[in-house]
């Protein structure tokens, strides 16, 4: 027993290897955060684009033109985003980021690549909850509030999004920590991350078991962490119906 | 006071209705009546727009409600509208779902708004569930506050749309009463509805629409005594033989 406890310390205590793990955990952290935030406000600008009713031929009188009058560009935009997005695997979206834009066109740290990336990638995902939200609601509460003389944005501010938030804030959870799961791939263009200072460790350690399991015990204690959360957020909001 | 004019609507292929003439004066009770899928409904929601017409003209005091300059949302404070399924505001109280439009897009001060609520609550018989949410109400309960936050806004005339056709059978009277008082008033009222007596002893003209087109445009009575079309007479006997 005292061996193993020997072979423990020499695995992650040796040259302050445990920092690798503090450290790498910080970054997970801050980018899931940054991204989620990245994610959330492109999110909603997406989700309102995909149900705006813009449609700039809608009045056109020409008969060749005709083919134009449902045409609403924001929202074929916001598809286009999403289907790419959703269409291609995360680590290649993130290796394009890193290998082809953020370098020769803009030079950036890892760290804001990969925010950036992530956020970019969450956003798609975020658009869809929001969008299936706020479709999902009945309709007559639109119409309701537009029959009262509110204008589209008030009515979208004061009834819709208010009932929205309150459907979608698990499924924006769920994301939320398949996001934080996600960002697990970031060593691939050299990210610090909890994953990839338990590759080092093993590496320097020669030992491959306790440095992989005990990452995985680190995400696991976070998901679930995240999970309760939601689980009461989502009690109080059923509680308030 | 409204004027609908050789009105048309396409939901795509679907041609819903197929000019409809329709002349409402102030006062005017008039009941919609038809076999579903006759474009009853379309037609009210045409009237505040909240279906595009697809061609004709509409006019709400002498305002032509299709041109590019109209302030549709200016002229929807004048038209109230009751919804065959209420569409109360689920995340406010009904002091809120009252109050809501008339702070937020009239700018009347809170305590105006809430003293005005309180006299609708009043009148509607359900003072005592200002702070209630509308998933504590019966669906009675819940028409009637649907017609006091129409009236808050003060419209001019209201729309209903079916308003008693998602009650149960109990419940009907105690919105139909309502509806008769708000009659007795003068408010102008066009209503979509079922309930033949009401039309027949509270409306003071009859419409009778059948495949997008107005057939009759009557006295109540003229119309359940000696009607006129084919249809009308069909249409009758199936409802009142039932």
């Amino acid at each position: 027993m005292d061996s193993y406890l020997s072979v423990l310390y020499n695995t992650f205590m040796k040259d302050e290897r445990y920092m690798l793990i503090v450290n790498g955990l910080m970054f997970t952290l801050s980018v899931t955060i940054l991204a989620a935030v990245i994610g959330i406000i492109l999110g909603v600008v997406l989700s309102l684009m995909t149900i705006s009713d813009f449609r700039p031929f809608k009045h056109t009188k020409s008969k060749k033109l005709a083919f134009l009058r449902d045409f609403n560009p924001l929202n074929k935009l916001a598809l286009f985003y999403v289907t790419v997005i959703r269409g291609t695997p995360t680590v290649v979206q993130l290796l394009i980021l890193f290998n082809l834009v953020f370098t020769g066109i803009l030079e950036a740290p890892v760290f804001v690549v990969a925010v950036i990336g992530f956020g970019l990638n969450s956003a798609a995902y975020v658009a869809e909850i929001i969008r299936a939200g706020i479709q999902g609601l009945d309709k007559g509460q639109m119409e309701a509030a537009r029959a009262l003389g509110m204008s589209y944005g008030q009515s979208m501010r004061v009834i819709i999004i208010p009932q929205a938030v309150k459907k979608i804030m698990p499924a924006l959870v769920s994301e939320f920590i398949v996001l934080f799961k996600e960002t697990s791939v970031v060593g691939m263009i050299g990210g610090n991350d909890l994953t990839k200072a338990a590759k080092e460790i093993a590496a320097n350690s020669f030992r491959a078991a306790e440095p992989w399991l005990l990452a995985a015990l680190i995400y696991l204690l976070l998901t679930t962490l995240f999970t309760y959360f939601m689980r009461k957020v989502e009690k109080r909001l059923k509680e308030s119906d | 006071m409204i004027k609908v004019k050789n009105l048309h609507k396409y939901f795509g292929e679907l041609y819903v209705l197929k000019g409809i003439d329709l002349e409402v004066k102030q006062g005017d009770v008039i009941a919609i009546i038809g076999p579903s899928g006759s474009g009853k409904s379309t037609m009210l929601h045409c009237i505040n727009r909240l279906e595009e017409p697809s061609d004709g003209h509409i006019y709400i005091d002498n305002e032509d409600i299709m041109a590019p300059d109209c302030d549709i949302n200016a002229i929807r404070q004048k038209v109230g509208m009751v919804f065959q399924h209420f569409n109360l505001f689920p995340h406010k109280t009904v002091l809120e779902n009252i109050t809501l439009a008339p702070s937020l897009v009239k700018k009347v001060s809170k305590d105006e708004a809430e003293k005005t609520a309180y006299e609708l609550l009043e009148k509607v018989g359900l003072s005592d569930k200002a702070l209630s949410y509308p998933n504590k109400l019966s669906g009675g309960q819940k028409q009637r506050i649907a017609i006091a936050r129409a009236l808050a806004m003060k419209p001019e005339v209201i729309l209903f749309d079916e308003p008693t056709s998602a009650l149960d059978p109990e419940m009907i009277k105690e919105v139909l009463d309502v509806m008769k008082e708000l009659a007795k008033e003068g408010m102008t009222m066009l209503i979509v509805t079922h309930e033949m007596g009401f039309a027949k002893n509270v409306a003071n003209r009859l419409i009778f629409m059948d495949n997008g087109k107005v057939v009759e445009d009557t006295e109540p009575n003229e119309f359940f005594n000696s009607p006129k079309s084919e249809r009308a007479k069909e249409f009758l006997d199936k409802v009142l033989n039932k």
